[in-house]
């Protein structure tokens, strides 16, 4: 099947996300769909999870941070800027802290642990993991493309929502039991009710937020993953480890790209031998790809004469992969 | 004075304060202390960087913050005092 009958098929599944070893052109195919797609009458958002994201550079315009900027008709990008907000979201809670206590000043203690908490290296993928259910939660969108952090990160990313699962229904039960004595207190002394547990209504708050961000990404129905492979020994051996691991944690594979063909054609051609043993190798590891993963591969991308940065190469790619 | 206006309680709830003394106080202040301990554990395990304990991812730990500011100190003395013999009979 190819990768246009794919999206064809399958018209509910509107979160498209490109996966992959780093620097083998995630981002490429993420801006080549969303520019298909949008081509095709969709309403299209690219966004990017990556603190290093190259969104901007592929579509050649600086969207750091400014939210969804569109980029042609039906396509918008996005490129999350973690740290502003942390920074946004520091100031909620100081705000929520000096509100709730009609304090002058946030305490010190409190300040340093604000601080503390901010300087954790897990702050700045929680922070990218909240904003993106905000974007994908308003559903303004027909399809959403994630452009994927490398593999390690993704996984980090989908193993993160099920340990804050877990956590979190464990503080939410001790919760729960101090509820319990609460109100066995007020009941012995005969009080008529118990003040609402905000912290309870938080954590509730909290374990939908991760829910509705997990269950996307573990969506058979509305989810299309896609690998991205090149042929070449490591990137093959680490693409069927992380395929195995993605499978554990429920992530529907929806197909493989091959990339960074280099077209067999040239060996018509008088070439350098240097170039005819990469062609040699790689079709030695393509029959291999092919073997392994027979049906699945959904398209062949060949290396091509440039780098794809700027919307006509784009669109020369999105032909390639989804032409014909 | 305030006082002088207040009802004078009736026999009725003076025997139901002193029924309440007698029988129900004791198991209501230890569900308070439980309650407090309980709460002590919680903020352990939500804000433990606190301590140097980093337990929890730290981004949510933040959104419950603002709901135990008025706990840390009387939990951080409880956390980091010196604890002997004596803590288990009182």
């Amino acid at each position: 099947m190819s990768l246009k009958e794919t999206f064809l098929k399958n018209p509910d599944r509107r979160y498209v996300m490109f996966g992959g070893k780093g620097g083998l052109g995630k981002t490429t195919f993420s801006a080549a769909t969303a520019f298909w797609l949008a081509s095709e009458g969709k309403k299209v958002l690219v966004f990017s999870v990556d603190p290093q994201a190259s969104l901007s550079d592929i579509f050649q315009r600086d969207i750091f941070g400014k939210g969804a900027v569109q980029i042609k008709e039906n396509l918008w990008a996005q490129e999350i800027d973690a740290d502003s907000h942390i920074k946004e979201y520091q100031g909620e809670i100081r705000q929520k802290i000096l509100d709730m206590y009609g304090f002058d000043k946030v305490p010190d203690e409190i300040e340093q642990y604000i601080q503390a908490a901010s300087a954790e290296p897990a702050m700045e993928e929680s922070a990218i993991f909240d904003a993106v259910v905000d974007i994908v939660v308003k559903g303004a969108y027909d399809y959403y493309i994630y452009d994927l952090v490398p593999l390690g990160h993704a996984l980090y990313y989908l193993s993160m929502a099920k340990v804050y699962d877990e956590w979190i229904n464990r503080i939410t039960k001790l919760r729960e039991e101090m509820r319990e004595y609460e109100e066995m207190v007020s009941r012995l002394k005969q009080e008529k009710h118990t003040e609402e547990d905000q912290i309870l209504t938080e954590l509730t708050y909290i374990k939908n937020r991760i829910n509705a961000s997990s269950r996307i990404l573990t969506d058979r129905e509305k989810t299309a993953f896609f690998f991205v492979v090149v042929p070449e020994e490591m990137i093959i051996l680490d693409t069927q480890k992380a395929a195995k691991l993605f499978a554990a944690f429920d992530v529907p594979i929806a197909g493989y790209v091959v990339n960074r063909m280099v077209p067999r054609e040239l060996l018509e051609q008088d070439i350098p031998p240097y170039l005819k043993n990469r062609i040699e190798m790689q079709a030695k590891y393509l029959n291999q790809i092919k073997r392994d993963l027979d049906t699945q591969v959904q398209a062949y991308v060949p290396e091509l004469e440039r780098d794809v940065t700027g919307l006509p190469m784009i669109e020369k790619l999105a032909g390639i992969m989804y032409g014909g | 004075m305030s006082d002088e206006f207040q009802p004078k309680k009736s026999l009725f709830q003076n025997l139901k304060e002193i029924i309440y003394g007698m029988a129900a106080h004791d198991m209501s202040r230890y569900a308070i202390r439980t309650r407090a301990s309980m709460e002590h554990l919680f903020i352990l395990i939500t804000m433990g960087d606190l301590l140097g304990v980093p337990i929890l991812p730290p981004y949510y730990s933040l959104r419950l913050l603002p709901y135990v500011v008025p706990q840390i100190a009387t939990w951080k003395r409880r956390m980091l005092r010196e604890k002997d013999l004596s803590d288990a009979m009182f």
